[in-house]
């Protein structure tokens, strides 16, 4: 690496640094925990034929899982201040239940291992795991 | 003719126009920002300045340089061949675009731009690491071989790239009959959106009129706000996940594969594309979207007739 290249660099990364803080500073808000609403709302944005019957939101917020009519699960999480959804087929849900928590592990390369604290969540990883992948 | 380094010069002028935006958009509720996202769209930006120094780019550059030996012809460097090298490029830019979106081996590379959730001046600088993997200088070469001057080329899409750093902003809503011609925010937001009537629009660089002359123009509905991503949106912000997810998805695929033209298809296929049928592909999902939306929707689908098909008057 050349002086030049470091100091521009350097400079890149400071310059960097202050966009991301002022938009840090005008737009920081704290998160919005996924309810089953916003969850509903988006999953019928990006899985129009989803019909979801039966949910299990995770108790800080970080994520809801819903069972479909058809059998399909989705998975809607947050990323700052967005949802992400992922839709499986039934039987293609790699999860289990770790220390009373619904851990899912979506394995495409894009996505990052859920976990979904809640009441009931040994009784969806049973469920899960028994219909497929665990 | 000099052609001087835009881009460079460019650079202090996106950091105050990213920072006047962020305050205007706090201040007048159009856009959106998020440090997080922020963060990976300019991690993306400053890392796609240093992947050519790892990725062959000299060996690519010296290619696209020795192109102009072979030229047909040799076009000044004047005025009006910038001018018409620009309008050449930006055709060009049009279809390599729209090729970067409609197969998946330019898509893995292309899909980066597309990742965030927000639609703002750094989403604009959100560029991928790998276009030396696709060779995307090489495209250019045609210009070269008519006899244009490397070096002309390379001003001509600096200009049509900064053209784009402005057009990444909720905060200009309509432009008039600008709109017409140029490529506009509003056009470019159908082009960052989800929503299915606005998949696979606008693709143009700087020219909305390729667009118009070649059916791919979808003009923003005020009654649909777009929704920007992609349609598995990335469930993080981690800028390896962000660069490679695509390309680890074409391995992952191309491994499982059945047969040569699976392999074909999951490497060189429309993004989406599977061999059952299983997945959902930009054209799937917006053939769903027609028969939940009715006739209405359904019309707009529809290619448009073709001059020689419509009825004489």
């Amino acid at each position: 690496m050349t002086g030049d290249l470091l100091i521009d660099s350097l400079i890149s990364v400071a310059a960097i640094a202050l966009m991301v803080g002022v938009a840090w500073a005008f737009f920081r808000a704290p998160a919005q925990p996924v309810t089953e609403a916003a969850a509903a709302e988006r999953l019928a944005f990006d899985e129009p034929d989803f019909r979801p019957v039966r949910w299990l939101a995770d108790a800080k917020g970080r994520a809801v899982i819903a069972e479909g009519a058809d059998g399909d699960v989705a998975v809607v999480s947050r990323l700052g201040t967005d949802l992400v959804t992922r839709r499986f087929p039934a039987g293609a849900v790699r999860a289990s239940a770790e220390t009373g928590a619904l851990t899912i592990r979506p394995g495409d390369p894009g996505s990052r291992r859920l976990v979904i604290e809640a009441e009931g969540a040994a009784e969806w990883a049973r469920k899960l795991g028994a219909a497929g992948v665990n | 003719m000099e052609f001087p380094d835009i881009i460079a010069y460019a650079v202090p002028a996106f950091l105050v126009l990213v920072i006047v935006e962020i305050v205007a958009a706090r201040l007048t509720g159009r856009g959106r920002y998020e440090a997080g996202d922020s963060a990976a769209s300019l991690a993306m930006g400053f890392g796609s300045q240093l992947a050519p120094l790892f990725g062959g780019a000299a060996i690519l550059l010296a290619l696209f340089m020795a192109a102009y030996e072979f030229r047909l012809t040799t076009i000044p460097n004047t005025w009006w061949a910038v001018l018409l090298c620009f309008v050449l490029d930006d055709f060009r830019y049009y279809w390599w675009h729209r090729i970067s979106h409609e197969r998946r081996w330019f898509w893995a590379s292309h899909v980066v731009h597309h990742s965030s959730q927000h639609y703002n001046l750094t989403t604009a600088l959100r560029q991928p690491w790998t276009g030396n993997i696709l060779g995307s200088i090489l495209f250019k070469t045609p210009l070269v071989f008519l006899g244009f001057h490397p070096a002309m080329v390379a001003f001509v899409g600096a200009i049509n790239l900064l053209y784009q750093f402005w057009i990444h902003t909720e905060l200009i809503d309509r432009m008039g009959p600008f709109e017409w011609l140029f490529n506009t925010p509003s056009h470019h937001r159908v082009h960052h959106a989800t929503n299915p009537r606005y998949l696979d629009a606008n693709y143009a660089g700087t020219l909305i009129v390729w667009d118009r002359l070649f059916g791919t123009f979808v003009p923003e509905d005020r009654h649909e706000k777009p929704r920007y991503g992609i349609i598995k949106n990335l469930g993080t912000y981690n800028p390896l996940v962000i660069s490679f997810h695509e390309w680890i998805g074409i391995a992952k695929d191309v491994s499982k594969a059945k047969s040569l033209k699976e392999v074909a298809g999951y490497a060189f296929g429309p993004p989406g594309w599977s061999p059952d049928g299983s997945r959902l592909t930009s054209k799937l999902i917006k053939e769903r979207w027609a028969r939940t939306h009715g006739e209405e929707a359904a019309a707009e689908l529809a290619p448009a007739p073709s001059p020689a098909a419509q009825p004489a008057e």
